[in-house]
């Protein structure tokens, strides 16, 4: 018996409900690996894992056969940053939950409560590519704090929360200055203190009385994981100096740290890759919006890759595509990396196994290598061109229908519908 | 003195001019027809446009897309002194023409960005603009009589970007947040000290107007104006009726039969120019239901639309928009921000299209501005995987012809054709793909943009000095 055959056997087992034997052949597969492309690849997986890829594979008995027909194949995509889950219409605010803005939660905040599995955007993300994402959220009452973000996947049906508190977020810089009092000298400072307190905390014996802080009792042990290296502080920053500053916050506490925005972080490659601190970026940020993005450029991504800095891609698009075209803005997005200097394996890798290493799921997710989870994509063009869509979408190696409400809006109002009697509330 | 205060000042300036031309017309006295122009119909700050220096250019061995629905693959391109010459195969070099080699290039009609916020919406945006930027004037629900031309800041950076993304002219509206937002102005993305240098010379106004949730929620907050969408129609209304007065009263002014001029009203003068059709109205709409209801209300007051923007549901009423022939102005895919969002689809361009309507692309914002020819190429993919044949040479009108007609400027620009602007774009590649850049933008005939050449990719002002660099 091969390895493959042991695994694929172990994996049927083990996970019966996810069932069904899947081959995905004559695939022009993007593993994510060292090995490149695979052409004419032939992808096993099962049980809601990837068995095998291997170029001119056989199939295994029984499995169910999926002919690419020489279409591009790659993992499901993971977007770096979202508020997927946490919101349905942004002008609503009764039907948002990404942040707050009074209340007694900083580092406390804690997004994965609010996670929607019904929301519209999830399916439209999906039917996109996007299987993975980094739910995080847009802030919280106490400077500079933003709360803890939700590592989500898009299965089909309820279960799409992959971890809770997979980072916790804070944001530095003209955007939060207010919350802080009014400068950014001051975010640092209680950032700082933050991090001191809690280290203090965890170190502290339980069972004290009242001790001399400022943080309530669920920041700082929200920071705990933060301390001990257990999960990386996201740290929203986009002025040189503010990454400056982050870096060092880094050296000084030694806790991970994740760059989110970073639109001068070029500026800093080789320090960045030094100090192993990943940026998540957005790749079509290249307006000077805001003081603090007066460096912003397209090739943001090229030169921090070219460093060795870890990227993953997050698309705003004004606010708009953090949760609406999650999926499509993150391709359009590396796409426009490729077009600014980036390579095409890296920009696959910034929306794939990149995000996954910098949150903490690259060792299940974001290749196509046995053993990872089967999420897979078929593509009927180059899925870095926005006008590209998924043929098949598999999150855990079941298939996702590409139904949305808006694909069904689609087929009610189709120019073929145009002389029908009934009116399209009918169809 | 605010904006606003400012521009009353100006226009009560030249309701004076008026006043002093009556008595040196006293002659007119008994019935004599007055040769004046009504306030209405005056250009109060007149383009000082130059073309940039130029030289003749054959552009050689191009896939040309002319924006008129041809497709001509290794095709030739004259332009003669600012115009298009000729287009065609195996065109001659004429003497002291420069070529340009554009084998495995593209060229197309430069881009044109029917809603664009640049110089109002500026680069960056700071907390002094929170509470009175110059996106649109917010004193009053009918900010009419505003010329956002006399707001717009040259030196936004958003002008260069969008140059860089082969725009070649764009109509800079005001905001959605009055009912009337006030005169549009199309310019030419060619930053200049003075906006009436950029200014498209002898390009027609529009005027904005907006339905739906921005008025009503931003009156309700104001505590000024209408609160729901029937008080919006009803203001819209009113509005129509006075300045249907007020043109009466200048009719009869300038026909001799009143002596006395009517008292100069910025506001109504811009509707006056609507009702005579001057000018024409570009909406701010979403839903279909409220794009059926503003037909409606043009038709009774008289004023023609010219678009509706952002028109979410424009697939909805596709049929009714051709009907009317009123253009639909949409994004590729924004949806779901707002409740009169929700319905978006990606299809709305190409079910328009469809329908025999004439649709097109817009920005809304800087940065979509600089990435006009991706959005069309995800509106047109989205058609074709529903079942629609959209040919290239079809869909980039959706970026040039289609908003020259909506801007009255289809004569001069939107399509290569003989005698028409030399506005154009060369490609690096597909313009829809998302790998393609402008490697040459043309205005008049002349290299606004080289992408290979730093001395011809111009930086605004406010970006001279300022990005940081690598310090490592």
């Amino acid at each position: 018996m091969t390895r493959a055959a042991l695994l694929l056997a172990f994996l049927l087992a083990a996970s019966p409900a996810a069932g069904q034997v899947v081959a995905i052949v004559h695939a022009k597969a993007y593993p994510i690996t060292p090995r490149g492309v695979v052409e004419d690849a032939t992808l096993v997986f099962a049980g809601g894992r990837i068995v095998s890829l291997t170029a001119h594979g056989a199939t295994p008995p029984g499995a169910e056969i999926i002919d690419a027909a020489g279409r591009i194949v790659t993992p499901g995509l993971m977007n770096g940053a979202t508020q997927l889950g946490l919101g349905e219409v942004s002008g609503a605010s009764d039907t948002q939950d990404q942040g707050v803005a009074t209340g007694p939660l900083g580092a406390a905040f804690d997004v994965h409560y609010a996670l929607n599995p019904n929301s519209t955007l999830l399916p439209v993300a999906r039917a996109d590519g996007l299987t993975r994402a980094m739910s995080y959220p847009a802030g919280a009452a106490t400077a500079p704090f933003s709360g803890a973000g939700a590592l989500i996947r898009l299965s089909p049906g309820p279960d799409i929360l992959e971890r809770p508190r997979a980072a916790v977020f804070a944001e530095v810089g003209d955007n939060t200055l207010a919350k802080a009092g009014g400068s950014r000298a001051a975010q640092w400072v209680l950032l700082r203190n933050a991090l001191l307190e809690a280290k203090h905390y965890a170190g502290a014996p339980k069972g004290e009385g009242p001790r001399d802080q400022l943080l309530s009792r669920p920041d700082v042990e929200a920071l705990g994981p933060v301390i001990s290296s257990a999960t990386p502080l996201a740290i929203t920053a986009e002025r040189e100096s503010d990454i400056r500053e982050a870096i060092a916050l880094a050296q000084d506490l030694h806790i991970r740290v994740v760059i989110l925005g970073g639109s001068e972080a070029w500026t800093l490659g080789p320090a960045l890759a030094a100090a192993h601190i990943p940026v998540v970026l957005d790749p079509e940020a290249n307006l000077p919006q805001t003081f603090d993005k007066l460096g912003a450029r397209l090739d943001n991504a090229a030169l921090l890759a070219r460093n060795g800095v870890a990227i993953a891609f997050s698309v705003s698009g004004n606010g708009i595509y953090l949760s609406y075209n999650a999926g499509l803005a993150l391709r359009e997005g590396a796409g426009l990396a490729v077009a600014n200097g980036l390579s095409y394996p890296d920009a696959l890798a910034a929306i794939t196994k990149g995000p996954a290493e910098i949150w903490g799921v690259g060792d299940h997710y974001g290749r196509l290598a046995p053993g990872f989870d089967a999420d897979v994509v078929i593509w009927d063009g180059d899925p870095l061109e926005p006008a590209s869509a998924p043929v098949a979408v598999f999150v855990r190696g079941v298939r996702a229908s590409l139904t949305t409400r808006q694909t069904r809006l689609r087929d009610r109002y189709a120019p073929a519908h145009a002389g029908d009697g009934l009116p399209p509330a009918y169809r | 003195m605010k904006p606003a205060d400012a521009f009353a000042s100006r226009a009560l300036a030249l309701g004076l001019a008026v006043l002093v031309g009556v008595s040196s017309l006293a002659a007119h006295k008994g019935g004599a027809p007055r040769q004046e122009q009504p306030p209405y119909l005056r250009d109060a700050f007149p383009s000082t446009y130059r073309p940039l220096p130029r030289s003749d250019t054959l552009i050689t061995h191009a896939t040309i897309l002319d924006g008129a629905g041809h497709r001509i693959d290794d095709g030739d391109i004259l332009l003669k002194d600012g115009k298009i010459e000729a287009i065609g195969r195996d065109l001659a070099l004429p003497a002291g023409a420069v070529r340009i080699d554009a084998h495995g290039r593209w060229v197309t009609p430069g881009l044109i960005d029917i809603h664009s916020h640049d110089g109002t919406y500026v680069e960056p945006l700071t907390t002094e603009d929170a509470n009175s930027n110059d996106i649109s004037e917010l004193s009053d629900p009918n900010a009419a009589g505003t010329w956002i031309e006399t707001a717009v800041n040259p030196q936004d950076p958003g002008f260069t970007r969008a140059l860089a993304g082969g725009v070649t002219a764009l109509q800079v509206l005001p905001g959605s947040d009055p009912i009337f937002g006030g005169r549009s102005v199309v310019l030419k993305p060619i930053p200049a000290p003075t906006v009436q240098q950029m200014k498209f010379p002898d390009a027609p106004q529009g005027l904005k107007m907006a339905c739906g949730e921005n008025p009503k929620s931003e009156d309700a907050e104001k505590g000024r104006g209408p609160t729901s969408r029937q008080g919006e129609i009803a203001f819209i209304r009113k509005a129509f009726a006075e300045a249907r007065r007020y043109r009466g009263d200048w009719d009869s002014y300038l026909a001799g039969k009143d002596d006395k001029a009517p008292k100069d009203d910025p506001n109504l003068d811009t509707l006056a120019a609507v009702l005579e059709g001057r000018i024409a109205v570009h909406i701010h709409c979403y839903r279909a239901d409220e794009m059926a209801i503003m037909l409606d209300l043009s038709h009774e007051l008289g004023f023609r639309i010219a678009a509706f923007h952002h028109a979410v549901e424009g697939y909805k009423i596709a049929p009714l928009l051709v009907a009317n022939g009123v253009c639909a102005v949409v994004w590729s895919d924004w949806w779901g921000f707002k409740m009169e969002a929700l319905d978006g689809l990606r299809e709305n361009a190409a079910f328009i299209d469809a329908a025999g309507g004439c649709v097109m692309m817009h920005s809304d914002s800087p940065q979509v501005g600089q990435f006009l020819s991706i959005e069309a190429g995800k509106a047109a993919a989205a058609g074709r995987r529903a079942g629609l044949t959209l040919a290239p040479e079809h869909v980039i009108s959706w970026l040039t012809s289609n908003p020259a007609k909506a801007l009255g400027l289809d004569g001069r620009i939107g399509s290569l054709e003989a005698g028409k602007d030399a506005d154009l774009v060369v490609w690096s590649a597909d313009p829809f793909s998302v790998y393609a850049h402008a490697d040459l933008v043309f205005i008049d005939g002349a290299v606004a943009y080289d992408r290979s050449d730093p001395s011809r990719e111009p930086t605004s002002d406010f970006e001279l000095g300022r990005a940081p660099s690598t310090h490592e």
